[in-house]
Order: C-alpha cells, then sequence, then structure tokens
C-alpha cells in the first residue's frame, strides 16, 4: 500500500518552473498549471532520460528542456513532440511516470506505491494559528536515523532559542495510531542552576515521530502543557543517505506566563526555532539508541497489536 | 517550424533499436585509431591522455615521439606490467597527421596507418593549422552519449536557442547514410535567417542563407568530421574526435576550420564551443548516469530520431561483432578513403 508523502512547501512551486524534489531516493519534477493545480513526474524523460525539471511549464504540460516532448502533469502522457505533422500523432504509451498530487496547509504531496490514494493527507494534521516560519533543507543524515534520532535526541537535530532540551524522556514512546509520541524535560537557558538542579522542568519538548512514513511534529510546552511552539517537520528519504525536508511552524500567541527572553524574542521577531541541515555526527553518534527502539520494534514487528509492543498511556508520568 | 521528414529505412531502424537495450556506457570498440592529442601540445616533458580508462603518455624524445603505457621515468620499472595493447612493449603505435597525435587502441598487429579516418579539409602533415582552430573542452559523458548529441539536430531549439539562432527555415531535409564503419547525416536546409553570430562577425549581409551540413562519424573512434557550407557564407569544416576518456567523460580536440572565413569570425567562431558545451553537459551528466540503471524501460524514440537511432544499432552491431572476436574492417569499410565528395566539399 503506498502513502502520501510531503515533498514541498506550496509557496516554493509557482510560475513556469518546476521544482526539483527527491521522495524515497527518487527524483521528482513538482510543477503547477496556469490554475494553480499540482502536479508531480518522475524527473527523468522517456525519451532519452534526461531531467525533466529544468524544462519549462508549458500549456500541455511540463516541457522537456532537451528536446521539447511535452507530458501532462496528471497523465503522465506525453501530447507533443515539436515538428510533427499536422497528420502525425504521439503514440498513445509515450508517457512520462506520473504521481497523484495534492495541497494542504501549504504543504505538497506526492502519493507514491500502490492502491488509491488515501483521502487523508500528512498536512492536514497541522494548522498554523500564527506567522510561520518555513523551510526547506537536505541534511546529512539517513533518513531512518533521522526518525530515531528525532526520539532519542532531538537537540541534535533543532534547536528552541534560549531553551536547553534534556535528555530525561518522560515514560517510554506512546503508540499514538501510526505514531510514536514521547516528551522530555526542558528548561531555559540562564535560569537557575542549570538542568541537573531543576526540581520540576518548566517545559517540555513533544516529539510526535512516526513508524513510517515521514510527517514528524514537535512542540514546545509550558510546564501546564500548552503549546508555546507547534512545528510539522516531513522528513524523506534523499539520495546518498541524506534526508529531505520541509517545515512549517509557528510560535502559538499564549497568555501563559513566560520568560522576559521570550517575551523579547516574540517582540523583536526572532525565529522561534532552528531546524538544523548540517548535523553534528559526533553527537548523533554518541546518542544512546532508547526510545528508538520502540520505533524500530513496531516497524518490523507490525503484524504484533500496537499495545503490545508499547504501552499506551493517556498522560505522561512526570 | 522546421519540418524533417525522415526516410522510411530509418523509421523503421528506430523501432529495431528500441527493441534493444542501447548501453552506451559499456561499448568498448577496439582496434582503432584516437587522436589522443594536438601535435603541437606535446614535448620534452610527459603528457598524460586517457583511452578506455588506459593510460598514454606522450611525449618527444631527440625528435621522436613516444606512446607509452607508463611514465618514461617509470617505463623500465613497469614494463614487465605492459599490456596486449602494447604487446608487452609498453609503446603504444603512434602516428601524427592533420595536427593530431593518432594512438592505435587494440592489438597492435592491426594498427595500419590506411585506417586513420580522411580529413580532407587539413593538411596531412598538420602544418600551418592555427593554434586559434584547436580548442579543448571536455563532456560529462560517454563518447557514443556526446556522439549521439552531435548527430541529434531536434535538440538545438531547445537547448542552444540563444546561441543558435531561430531555426526558423523555408525547408529542412536530413537524411542518413551509413557503412558498418561510418554514419552519415546529411542535412539541407533552404531560406533560413542567417545566425547572428554570422551577419555581426561574420560579413554575411543577407537575411536568408542556405545551409548544407554534412556529418560523417567513424564509430570505432568516435571521431566526427562535420563540413557546414552555408550560401551566401562559406563553409566551416570541423573535426570534433570523443576520445573516451572512461564510462562517464569524453574529452574533444576539436578543431574548427576557419581560416578561409573572414576575420574577426575566424577566431571567435572556435570559441562558440565554450558556449554550446555546458548547454550539452547540462543534458548529458545526468543523462549518462541513467544509462548505467538496470531498467526494463527502453528510450523512446520518435522519427526525428532516425539518424541516432541509426548511429545506435550500427555500434551495438560493432560491438557485437567484436564480443564474438572479429575485429577485422567490412568490405565497405576504407576509414582513408577521401570523403570530400562525401562532405560535398567544392572544387
Ligand atoms: S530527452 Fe526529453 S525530449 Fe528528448
Ligand atoms: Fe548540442
Amino acid at each position: 500500500m503506498g502513502r502520501w508523502w510531503v515533498v514541498a512547501l506550496s509557496e516554493a512551486v509557482h510560475g513556469d518552473k518546476a521544482l526539483a524534489v527527491t521522495c524515497e531516493g527518487e527524483q521528482l519534477a513538482v510543477f503547477r498549471d496556469g490554475k494553480g493545480a499540482v502536479f508531480a513526474l518522475e524527473d527523468r524523460c522517456p525519451h532519452r532520460r534526461v531531467p525533466l525539471s529544468p524544462g519549462p511549464v508549458k500549456a500541455g504540460g511540463l516541457q522537456c528542456p532537451y528536446h521539447g516532448w511535452t507530458f501532462d502533469g496528471a497523465t503522465g502522457l506525453c501530447n507533443d513532440i515539436p515538428n510533427l505533422r499536422r497528420d502525425e500523432r504521439v503514440p498513445a504509451r509515450y508517457a512520462a511516470r506520473a504521481f497523484p498530487a495534492a495541497e494542504a496547509n501549504g504543504f505538497i504531496h506526492v502519493w507514491r506505491g500502490a492502491g488509491t490514494p488515501a483521502a487523508e493527507l500528512p498536512g492536514a494534521s497541522y494548522r498554523a494559528a500564527d506567522r510561520e516560519q518555513t523551510g526547506s533543507a537536505v541534511a546529512n543524515i539517513a533518513f531512518e536515523q533521522y526518525l530515531d534520532v528525532m526520539l532519542d535526541g532531538p537537540e541534535c537535530l533543532l534547536s528552541f532559542p534560549g531553551v536547553h532540551i534534556t535528555d530525561f524522556f518522560l515514560g517510554d514512546p506512546r503508540r499514538d495510531g501510526e505514531h510514536l509520541v514521547l516528551d522530555r524535560g526542558a528548561v531555559w537557558k540562564g535560569k537557575g542552576n542549570g538542568p541537573a538542579f531543576v526540581r520540576d522542568h518548566s517545559l517540555w519538548v513533544r516529539t510526535r515521530v512516526p513508524v513510517t512514513g515521514g510527517d514528524i511534529r514537535v512542540e514546545l510546552l509550558s510546564a501546564d502543557e500548552d503549546p508555546l511552539v507547534t512545528i510539522f517537520i516531513a522528513a524523506s528519504e534523499n539520495r546518498r543517505g541524506t534526508t529531505s525536508l520541509v517545515w512549517r511552524g509557528f510560535r502559538h500567541a499564549t497568555a501563559a506566563p513566560l520568560s522576559w527572553r521570550w517575551r523579547m524574542a516574540r517582540a523583536i521577531g526572532r525565529a522561534p526555532f532552528a531546524i538544523f541541515p548540517h548535523i553534528d555526527g559526533a553527537a548523533v553518534a554518541a546518542l544512546e539508541v532508547a526510545p528508538s527502539r520502540d520505533r524500530r520494534l513496531a516497524k518490523t514487528d507490525a503484524r504484533t497489536p500496537a499495545e503490545r509492543v508499547v504501552p499506551v498511556q493517556e498522560r505522561c508520568a512526570v | 517550424m522546421s519540418e524533417v521528414p525522415m526516410m522510411d529505412a530509418a523509421g523503421r531502424e528506430a523501432e529495431v533499436t528500441s527493441k534493444r537495450d542501447w548501453v552506451p556506457i559499456n561499448l568498448d570498440l577496439r582496434d582503432t585509431w584516437f587522436p589522443v592529442a594536438y601535435s603541437a601540445d606535446i614535448g620534452q616533458g610527459a603528457v598524460r591522455r586517457i583511452v578506455h580508462a588506459q593510460d598514454v603518455y606522450l611525449w618527444r624524445d631527440g625528435g621522436r615521439l613516444y606512446a607509452a603505457e607508463f611514465r618514461p621515468d617509470r617505463l623500465e620499472a613497469m614494463r614487465a606490467g605492459a599490456s596486449a595493447f602494447t604487446n608487452g612493449s609498453g609503446f603504444y603505435p603512434a602516428v601524427e597527421r592533420y595536427g593530431y597525435i593518432w594512438a592505435w587502441y587494440g592489438n597492435p598487429d592491426n594498427a595500419h596507418e590506411e585506417l586513420i579516418p580522411n580529413i580532407p579539409f587539413l593538411p596531412p602533415d598538420g602544418q600551418g593549422i592555427p593554434r586559434y582552430t584547436q580548442r579543448a573542452v571536455r563532456f560529462d559523458a560517454a563518447s557514443p552519449l556526446s556522439v549521439e548529441n552531435l548527430i541529434d539536430l531536434t535538440h538545438a531549439d531547445f537547448l542552444h536557442a540563444n546561441a543558435i539562432g531561430d531555426g526558423q527555415s523555408e525547408n529542412d531535409v536530413v537524411e542518413v547514410h551509413s557503412t558498418s564503419e561510418t554514419v552519415t547525416r546529411i542535412r539541407n536546409v533552404t531560406r533560413k535567417s542567417v545566425a547572428p553570430v554570422m551577419r555581426w562577425i561574420g560579413g554575411v549581409r543577407a537575411q536568408y542563407q542556405d545551409l548544407r551540413a554534412v556529418l560523417h562519424v567513424h564509430l570505432r573512434n568516435n571521431v566526427c568530421i562535420s563540413y557546414p557550407n552555408f550560401t551566401p557564407g562559406y563553409p566551416i569544416p570541423n573535426v570534433q574526435p570523443f576520445v573516451p576518456v572512461g564510462k562517464h567523460r569524453s574529452r574533444v580536440d576539436q578543431t574548427n576550420y576557419t581560416v578561409h572565413a573572414p576575420a574577426p569570425f575566424r577566431w571567435l567562431m572556435p570559441r562558440i564551443s565554450y558556449v554550446i558545451q555546458p548547454q550539452d553537459n547540462s543534458v548529458l551528466r545526468p543523462q549518462n548516469a541513467r544509462y548505467f540503471e538496470s531498467t526494463e524501460r527502453r528510450d523512446l524514440s520518435s522519427r526525428f530520431d532516425g539518424p541516432g537511432n541509426r548511429y545506435r544499432l550500427l555500434m551495438v552491431r560493432l560491438a557485437e561483432r567484436q564480443q564474438r572476436g572479429d575485429f577485422g574492417y567490412g568490405a565497405d569499410a576504407d576509414p582513408s578513403a577521401d570523403i570530400s565528395a562525401v562532405l560535398g566539399m567544392r572544387g
């Protein structure tokens, strides 16, 4: 059975140019037609195999930059070979590989694999409630490792300015459908005597990591579990052991009492989080494999009922 | 809109070829001369060139030219490791002609000078070929893919649109001829708009001109001899030998023989390869990588690919013949025969 993958930010695909992306290790060309509908073709021309993405978008679809064959975005069918006579037709089976594409909440999704595309899009679970910070990158870490590290040591992959993310996770990952959810303690930097002397953490970092697929959600929560920052990160396998990342996130306009630094940062419009494109290999290598064991187990032992693999907890034990 | 009617035979061949797997990266054809360097580039210091991933060191000593498997200073120490390409001697057969050094790739016993391709517009002794006509360019693809790009006329309107002009003409006819060792593509264009470069610096004041362009390709060594003749105007004969460096790269020591064209066109035209070549490389580089994929998906073709598919077919045939151990040249092949009539040279 196939699945939807987020491959791009909505705003990254515009005009008469295609965007080259990589999803599950395969290169795709994503583009819009004149009406704004999104399409995805394999980034490989069936004529002489060159990438289609550098070509221009024409009325009939995406035009290959090499000899100008044009491919319909929805079907992949070649509908123009330049200089054919009026009485000549493009053979019916001439086509590039097309993938269903759909858009939700600022994310462009591509359906890959067998089956009819599912109705629900991963990006549908994300709703921005304030000014967003968005981005994309190719991270120097393999895809499955990226998901595992998001459980074992998210501080290697992202940061919240002024926040020290600790490695004290609360309980074990909780299974929530196709995701594992884990909270860990965090503290404001420069406040008190440091994380080791904190009796109760003043912040939580909650990571929601998929067993399969690539939609990750990371939240910074207050001690009362009010969300301060929400980030949706879409990861997918890129080439040569790297990972494609696309994200959107925002700082909640919250009434919760906050540190003066936090209020200051918000006032001067400082970014509420950073996603790292360059990952510290030494830091990742030093991480013990801990909560990610549960993800690997859930992944390999899909036949075992989820509850037996990972105990379900309603709330995190503090 | 240019119209390119193709002979029916070429169309049928396109079908045949598309049923086979075309693996340009694996074509390693032997018993042929490769123009590995301009004669003028080789002096006393050894220069390293590469043919099918095999080293060829070139240098001169006491008025003699050497082409060897090893650097001169290591030759004695390494000679025991010399290959069958030099009969264990360490030295390849090498000949100078048309301003190039030709090194033999194959069984040295079969190295005959009559197998060096005839280039009728270049002085055989290489005397008086100006340096401005010689440009070395590098292609990010195996030689056969680069040759295919040269044979292919239809990509110019897209990939080279800014450099070559609008491609408008009254009539545009392409024909292909071949032997077991060569492919010849002849293009006749009537009343095409004069290319901007020819109008501004080439002294052609007319608005339209006719073009008869002949491309003669030697299959084994990828030596492409081209004779585009513009009326009004002049011919711009050129040689583009795609020396296979390996499965991913080729090197071309071009000779754009513009000596009969007016100045400053004569000097500037050979530089156009520095504009064209990066454009070709932008497609060749990813294209080459994708021919390594083992895939059931064969290339699709249109009738405009007739000449290119003929080339693919002949290359595959030659490779199959060599796989069977037959390295000889067929009765229809005579690389050194005078091709001035084939090229349509005047006088
Ligand atoms: S390679 Fe795409 S049209 Fe020829
Ligand atoms: Fe070209």
